[in-house]
Formats: structure tokens, C-alpha cells, sequence
């Protein structure tokens, strides 16, 4: 009973009331549809009363809205655990500025003769209201951690259920008093807007950020008397002091933080043991095919022949990269014949690499163009960037013993020694003296 | 024409684009007027470009203290700047934006210059010092792609020296080889290997830079001397301080620039947007992958040069490289709005080549 008059009851009441009674007194009391400034009076508390507590509350009340706007997409936010703790710390942070705002601004109230004279007693009830309700929330901040996370699946249904006049107490019936208590004083909060000075949030000054700044000059004598200008001498040197030691200290601050990461920059780093041994495999890898780079290079210049494969390695789909006399890259593939087909896989038209797997139509590609090659004739396609055929390299297949079974020349005269069936016992060997000849 | 009056008239071309009077603080500095119109913010764009290569300059220096110029150790010393040094990628990031910022900005200021015709008499030695410091700009950047030396950049240089190669098809008898010549002297050996890591890191790091910088004293000298160009049709009639009001603003736009790049060197790495087959350390053994091309700013020329067939190209560039150093003379007597038009002209072509010319090759390929 108690829960169905504080959670279905008195939202609908207080937000009826609050539509017609805010929309009565615009149009009995238009003058009054303002939070009836009090600047003139009392200035100084004013900026750090009003300006924190405005600051805070509008950000925390944004987040709510947020939250109960989209829900989903606040769902995703919260589920992030970073983003959870940084709302949740940010969220508390904001109460407390909130709090302390309104401390100074419950004080000005209570000290200063002159709010004195224009507070009521609504305006006393308003501060205390705030007070109450930003400090449950703080609460609810420390107490029943993760509010920003758990909101939308209980606060968030409860008040959509609302809205779609299908009230559903079944989300938020177990909550602890202290978040009760939170969303009763909301509706509260919501009741009492017509009747006191919380009707300015609807008269949000939003212009004010657009429009040409204004002064206010004095007209009349006495004020004009009392003009001082706008800096006196001594005001002039203590400001001048003031932003210098501002500015040279803020310089210092940025210079020490550039410098020390500079500094860790050129000092280098220092590396834990592991990193270190990853680092130094790493680095042996690449020496070592250096190496290798190094060593095929050597064997080309000193021998006569190079084995490129034992022929039964050999495949006529998926061909094995060797390195030829010239230090370019070339395939070696098993040809319909049976012999080896040793074709260059430099690229005629701009040197890439060509691919090592022939396609359904016995071709090679050329990534870099798309140029297609066909490997028995070498020839590339038809609107293929490279116009010049992939060469073929002459081969010998030599036994153990290094007795020549059978060799093909530069002319791809192919000559067979022993029967063809013994050749699989042969290894496939480019040969200097050959490749000499070729051009 | 005797030779007498020929040395005359060069002696009187060279007196009037450097006048010796005018070489002194007062005029070049605190003389100098900006004159203010809805076309100044083209006079921003020089500055822009250089605080870009000072950055190049710095960060280059940074990443000289841990590069290592050899194949077996380049891949591996990019990787330990990125992954150990403290703010390494920060810095190396902060390098490969700001070098597509400097050639993006050195673009945006020829064309506005051109648009603002800002070349004519006496400033052609303007103009053409800047076309040349355009040049080294794109050739720092060639260069300057290998040094990682992965497979996307050792590959994309090994494509683009052999295009040199290809110019040798159109000269007759033993010119044809000298194209081969060239290629070999950049290469320094029969492929891409140590030696062209090596030629690419002395140009890239030594002889460009010294290059550039003697350029753009001479650029900035001469922009000293002759003040800002009109640059509208119709006199400004408010104009500016060159000292102070100019300069700070064009420092506030610097700071705010850096900021920007900062931010997006922090949190965006240049080479995200490459898979990373292409980032791989270059394998010599292997096939090359697919997908290697050059950096975004080579595209106005790369598509067009997959596309059509290579003499096309050929003498478009030779054209193009003719028009922009022979432009003071050749369209001196054009209008402000014509030059407008055909500045628009070209914007379009290249904004569309950059970001569409995959599609369009696409298109026409298959």
C-alpha cells in the first residue's frame, strides 16, 4: 500500500503537477519564472555557492537522463569496467562538488543580511530538499556500489514502466531504503518545481551563451564618482606578478614533464631478462638469414652446381622457391612431362615476386599488377600489365654420385641418360655452366 | 643581342628579384605588411609546411638515435622504438603523420599560390625554388618508406625503381640504357638489398635535409624581400603586421596543429591501416603479397599509371614537371579567376585520384 502511494501515486501527482502548475504560473506570473537572482546582493558567496553546485548537478543529472533515455547504449558504457569506475568516480566526485555548493549556499542564505531579507521559507525547504537528496546519492555511491551499472535493471525499467502507464513495482520493491529514499525525494523534487524557485529549469538562459557579451555602466552620479579605474597601480604590478609566476611556474611544471620523457627517451630502455632473450631471437633470426642471404651468394659465385630440390619434392601445383645464379628468385615446379619446369619468378613487368600456386588454368599470378603467367610457356595474359615472357632455366637431375641422369638446356632441349623411371631417385640441380649461356 | 646586354639584362633580373636595399631587418621584418582578404588563409599554409618539416627534422632525430640503416637490423630496430623505447611509437607516429601533413600542406600551397598567382614577377625564383622543395618533399617520402624495410615498403620501392627502367622503352640506341643507369645507381645493386638501404638512409637523413634546408632559405628569403603577394584582384584594403600580429597567429595555429597531431600520434598508429602481412619484415625467399602500394600521397599518379599505358604517363609528368617550373612565364598574363578555375580543376583530379583511385582501378580492371 505504502509502496504503490510513494512509487505509483505520487509520480503521476507530482508530475501532473508539476506540468499544470508550471504552465498556470508562466502564464498568471510570467515575471516570476526565474530563479529570482540574488547577485546584486551578495556576490562573492554567490560564485562559490551557485557555480559548483551547477557545475555538478547538471553533469550527474545528464548521466540520468542518459541512463534513462538510452538505456541500452548506457547498458554498453557500464559494462566496460574502466568506463564503469570512471563514471562511478566521476559521478561522486560531482556530488561532492554539488554538496560543498550548496553547504556555501545554505550559509549565504542563513549569514547575509540582505538574502536574509528576500529568502522564503520555500527557498530554505528547496536547499534543505538538495541537500537530503544529493547526499543519499553520495550515499548510494558508497554503500550500494556500481549504481551507474545496476540502474538499468531496476530504477530504468521502473520509470519506463511508468511513462507507458504500466506501473511495475517488481524492479525496484527490493531495493535498499537509501535508493527508496533517493526516488521518493525525486518525485518530491518534481512536485514542489511550480511552487518554488526550481522553476528556472525551465527557463534554461541558453541564448545567453551565443549573445554579444553586455556591461553594465552606472548612469548615475554617485556610482560614477566612485569609478576607480580598472587598474590601479599597485593592482597593475600585483597582477603583472601574479600571471608571471602563474605562467612561469605552469612553463616550469611543462618543461620538467617534456624533459623527463625526453630524457627516458635517449636514456633508453632496460629490458627485463625475458624481453631481452626475445629480443636478442629476434634479432639472430634476421642476422642468421642475413647469413643465409650471405651464403647463397657465396655458393653462386664458387659452384658449379646447385641443388634445388630432390625431384620427388617436387609438385606441379604448389612450386618451391629457390634462388637462381643471378640472385633472383625463380619456381621450381614438376611439368606435365614429368622432367622438372624451373621458371624465373621475377616479374617482367616491375620485378615483384610471383606467386608460387598455379591456378586451374596452369597459371602463376603476379600480385603486385595481376599479371597471369602461364608456367609452361612463360607467356603472361592477355591484358596483363607484363608483356614479356617469364624465362625457363635450364636444369640437370643428378644421381648420388653426381652422374648426370638427365638435363635440359637454355634452348629447353631436354636429354634423358638413364630409363625415366630411375630419375626419382635424382635431385634437380641448376647449373653454372649452363645458366651462363642464358641471357 | 650582344652578349654585353644579355649579361645586362640577367645582372638586372637577378638585382631585381634580390634588391640589395632592401636586405635589412627593417624592410623584410618590421615593414612587412599581410594583407587581409577571403583569400588570406592561404598565407598560412607556407608556415604550416615548414613547422611540419621542423617536427620532421626533430622526431628524425629522435628516431636516428635507435635506426639502424642494415637489413638484418632496420625491421628489428623500428620494432624495438615501437615496442621498448619510452615514447618511441609516440615519436615514430608522430614522424609518419607529420610527414602526409607536410606534403598535404606543401600541396594545399602550391595551389593556392597558383590560384593567388603569387608567381609573377618578381617572385618566379619564389615559386620555383618551392617547386623544387615540392619535389624533395615526395622524394624525402619515397625514400623514407624503405627505412622500416617490411615487405610493403621494400616491395613498393622495388616497383617504383623499376618504373625508372621503363623509360628506357622510349629512347632511341644506347640512351636506352641510361634509364638502367639510373635505376642501378639508386639501387646500387642487381635488387633492392643493403646498398639501396643504404643510399635511401644517406639521402633521406644527410642530403635531402641539407638539400631542402638551403632551398627554403633561399624560398624564405625571397618571400621576405617581395612581402606577401596581393593575392586578390583587387587590393586588400586592410593588411596586417607581418611582426607582430601575423606571426602570432601563425604561431597559434602551430600550437594548435601540434596539439592535433599529438593527439592523433598518441592514440592512432600510421600504419594501422595496413594489414599486416604488408608490415612483416621483408622475406627475400618469399612471393610478394598482395596489396603493395605506394603511400596515399603517390596515388594521383600510381592509378593513372596502372591504368593507361606507361608513355601516357610519361609525358604527362614530363609536361606537368615543365608547366609548374616554367608557370611564372607561362601564365603570366592569365586572370586571377582562370587561375582559380584551373586550380579547382586539378583539386578535384587529385582529391579524387586519392581517395577513389582503388575503385576506379577496380572498375576499369575487372
Amino acid at each position: 500500500m505504502t509502496n504503490t502511494l510513494l512509487f505509483i501515486v505520487l509520480p503521476y501527482l507530482a508530475v501532473f503537477a508539476c506540468a499544470f502548475g508550471s504552465i498556470y504560473r508562466i502564464k498568471k506570473e510570467p515575471m516570476s519564472y526565474s530563479s529570482l537572482s540574488s547577485q546584486f546582493l551578495e556576490n562573492h558567496g554567490l560564485l562559490w555557492g551557485s557555480l559548483p553546485w551547477h557545475l555538478g548537478i547538471l553533469l550527474i543529472l545528464l548521466a540520468h537522463i542518459l541512463a534513462f533515455l538510452f538505456p541500452s547504449f548506457w547498458q554498453t558504457l557500464t559494462s566496460n569496467q574502466v568506463l564503469l569506475m570512471a563514471i562511478e568516480a566521476i559521478g561522486f566526485g560531482l556530488s561532492i562538488l554539488c554538496l560543498i555548493g550548496l553547504v556555501v549556499l545554505g550559509i549565504r542564505r542563513l549569514t547575509s543580511p540582505r538574502i536574509q531579507a528576500v529568502t522564503t521559507p520555500m527557498d530554505l525547504l528547496v536547499i534543505a530538499l538538495l541537500l537530503a537528496q544529493v547526499g543519499l546519492g553520495a550515499a548510494i555511491a558508497v554503500h550500494c556500489k556500481w549504481g551507474s551499472a545496476w540502474c538499468s535493471g531496476t530504477t530504468t525499467p521502473y520509470l519506463w514502466s511508468l511513462v507507458l502507464f504500466q506501473p511495475d513495482l517488481s524492479n525496484i520493491e527490493d531495493l535498499p531504503i537509501l535508493v527508496k529514499a533517493h526516488i521518493v525525494c525525486a518525485w518530491f523534487f518534481i512536485l514542489i518545481i511550480p511552487f518554488s524557485r526550481l522553476v528556472h529549469l525551465f527557463a534554461v538562459p541558453i541564448e545567453y551563451l551565443f549573445r554579444p557579451p553586455q556591461q553594465v555602466v552606472w548612469n548615475n552620479s554617485r556610482k560614477l564618482n566612485e569609478e576607480t579605474p580598472a587598474f590601479a597601480k599597485e593592482e597593475t604590478r600585483r597582477h603583472f606578478l601574479n600571471a608571471f609566476l602563474g605562467i612561469g611556474f605552469g612553463a616550469f611544471l611543462l618543461s620538467v614533464g617534456t624533459l623527463s620523457k625526453v630524457f627516458s627517451f635517449f636514456f633508453g630502455p632496460r629490458l627485463s631478462e625475458k624481453e631481452e632473450t626475445e629480443l636478442m631471437e629476434v634479432r639472430l633470426a634476421h642476422l642468421e638469414s642475413t647469413v643465409d642471404q650471405k651464403k647463397l651468394e657465396l655458393e653462386r659465385q664458387a659452384s658449379k652446381y646447385i641443388m634445388v630440390a630432390p625431384i620427388t619434392e617436387l609438385n606441379p601445383t604448389a612450386g618451391k622457391y629457390f634462388i637462381d645464379y643471378k640472385m633472383q628468385p625463380a619456381i621450381a615446379f614438376k611439368g606435365k612431362d614429368g622432367y622438372p619446369l624451373l621458371i624465373s619468378a621475377k616479374c617482367t613487368h616491375l620485378g615483384c615476386t610471383v606467386g608460387n600456386k598455379v591456378d586451374s588454368e596452369g597459371r602463376i599470378l603476379c600480385p603486385c599488377h595481376v599479371s597471369y603467367f602461364n608456367i609452361e610457356t612463360g607467356q603472361p595474359n592477355a591484358e596483363a600489365p607484363a608483356k614479356t615472357p617469364l624465362g625457363h632455366l635450364p636444369w640437370v637431375i643428378m644421381d648420388e654420385q653426381g652422374k648426370v641422369m638427365a638435363s635440359r638446356d637454355n634452348k629447353g632441349q631436354t636429354s634423358c641418360f638413364v630409363q625415366p623411371d630411375a630419375l626419382s631417385a635424382g635431385k634437380v640441380y641448376i647449373a653454372k655452366s649452363l645458366e651462363d649461356k642464358t641471357t | 643581342m650582344s652578349l654585353n646586354s644579355l649579361l645586362n639584362s640577367a645582372i638586372q633580373f637577378v638585382k631585381d628579384r634580390f634588391p640589395v636595399d632592401k636586405l635589412n631587418y627593417h624592410y623584410m621584418v618590421e615593414k612587412k605588411e599581410v594583407p587581409v582578404h577571403k583569400m588570406s588563409w592561404g598565407y598560412y599554409t607556407g608556415g604550416l609546411t615548414m613547422f611540419f618539416f621542423m617536427i620532421q627534422v626533430i622526431t628524425g632525430l629522435f628516431l636516428l638515435f635507435y635506426y639502424q640503416p642494415t637489413v638484418s637490423e632496420a625491421n628489428v630496430s623500428v620494432e624495438y622504438i615501437n615496442k621498448y623505447v619510452a615514447g618511441g611509437s609516440l615519436v615514430r607516429n608522430m614522424h609518419a603523420w607529420s610527414s602526409s601533413c607536410m606534403i598535404f600542406c606543401a600541396v594545399i600551397h602550391l595551389l593556392t599560390a597558383f590560384a593567388m598567382k603569387s608567381f609573377v614577377k618578381p617572385r618566379e625564383i619564389t615559386w620555383i625554388a618551392g617547386v623544387l622543395l615540392l619535389f624533395i618533399t615526395f622524394t624525402f617520402g619515397f625514400t623514407g618508406y624503405l627505412l622500416p624495410w617490411n615487405q610493403i615498403a621494400v616491395n613498393a620501392t622495388k616497383v617504383g625503381l623499376q618504373s625508372i627502367e621503363y623509360i628506357g622503352e622510349y629512347l632511341p640506341g644506347q640512351l636506352a640504357e641510361i634509364p638502367r643507369i639510373i635505376r642501378e645507381t639508386f639501387q646500387g645493386e642487381a635488387s633492392v638489398g643493403q646498398s639501396t638501404l643504404g643510399r635511401f638512409y644517406a639521402l633521406h637523413v644527410v642530403i635531402l635535409p641539407l638539400t631542402l634546408v638551403s632551398l627554403l632559405g633561399l624560398h624564405l628569403l625571397s618571400v621576405q624581400i617581395h612581402g606577401m603577394s596581393q593575392g586578390v584582384d583587387v587590393p586588400a584594403k586592410k593588411s596586417e603586421k607581418f611582426m607582430s600580429i601575423f606571426i602570432f597567429k601563425d604561431l597559434s595555429l602551430w600550437a594548435f596543429i601540434f596539439l592535433c597531431l599529438f593527439t592523433v600520434s598518441l592514440c592512432i598508429p600510421f600504419d594501422s591501416f595496413l594489414p599486416y602481412p604488408l608490415l612483416a619484415p621483408y622475406n627475400p625467399l618469399g612471393s610478394t603479397p598482395a596489396g603493395i602500394k605506394p603511400e596515399w600521397y603517390f596515388f594521383f599518379v600510381y592509378y593513372p599509371l596502372e591504368l593507361l599505358p606507361f608513355w601516357v604517363i610519361l609525358l604527362a609528368s614530363m609536361a606537368v614537371v615543365g608547366v609548374l617550373i616554367f608557370t611564372p612565364w607561362i601564365f603570366k598574363g592569365t586572370t586571377r579567376k582562370t587561375l582559380g578555375f584551373i586550380t579547382i580543376l586539378i583539386s578535384i583530379y587529385l582529391i579524387v585520384m586519392t581517395i577513389f583511385g582503388e575503385q576506379i582501378y577496380e572498375l576499369f580492371k575487372h
